[in-house]
């Protein structure tokens, strides 16, 4: 899968937070060690309901997890 | 290298173990005279092909069965989609290019054509393991 816009902070969230690993972090959030590994890296976005879960882990706002790095969109963008 | 991806190398190296096993020792095509000859070639390819894929899941639960509990999840799911549709595409064009190459270029009957669609089929199943298994490979 292609490298995407979303860059996150997972790692320096998982390190604040008892330097969970990955294993820990999959577990709760109920996908693989690879997947939060090819998440972390930028290489896979997760759905909404992963972000989210994992927000609610860390105790923060899915913003703080994920970041949009793409260029703004206008509020046309996505209407049919 | 997730349990998934152990898997998808457990197939690919079925399908190919099964594969030559039938290929070298069955005669090519179905005919009048051989079609008893192929049918069993092919029942006891598929009974050997069980056995490896049942075999090896039971081994790779055993020797991995935190891993084997934890259910496919989304990311997994996608890639088995994309792997899907690499291996709808060769069975697509292998199933139709064969069968227009064997019937406009060589003539062939009607046992030929069954070989070529099953070789369309079994390069297909081929296909989406190794798609899956690049996937898996490279967001490891």
């Amino acid at each position: 899968m292609a490298p995407t816009a979303i860059t996150n902070s997972i790692r320096r969230l998982r390190f604040e937070h008892g330097e969970m690993t990955q294993q820990e972090l999959a577990e709760r959030v109920g996908v693989t060690r690879q997947t939060i590994n090819a998440i972390e890296a930028g290489k896979y976005s997760p759905s909404l309901e992963v972000a989210f879960r994992m927000a609610g882990i860390f105790g923060v706002r899915v913003d703080d997890v994920f970041h949009y790095g793409g260029a703004p969109q206008s509020p046309k963008d996505g209407v049919p | 290298m997730s349990f998934r991806e152990k898997t998808a190398w457990l197939t690919l190296c079925a399908i190919v173990i099964v594969t030559v096993m039938f290929w070298l020792h069955s005669p090519t095509g179905f005919n009048a005279h051989n079609h008893h000859w192929v049918m069993l070639a092919l029942l006891l390819s598929l009974g050997t092909y069980v056995c490896i894929e049942v075999v090896g899941y039971v081994v790779l639960r055993l020797r991995y069965p935190r891993d084997a509990r934890t259910p496919r999840d989304e990311r997994e799911r996608l890639i088995d989609l994309k792997a899907l549709r690499f291996a709808y595409y060769t069975f697509v064009i292998g199933t139709f290019g064969g069968i227009f190459f064997m019937l406009h270029l060589v003539h062939a009957g009607a046992g030929t054509i069954g070989t070529v669609v099953l070789a369309a089929f079994v390069t297909a199943q081929l296909v989406k393991h190794a798609v899956r298994i690049v996937y898996y490979r490279r967001d490891a």
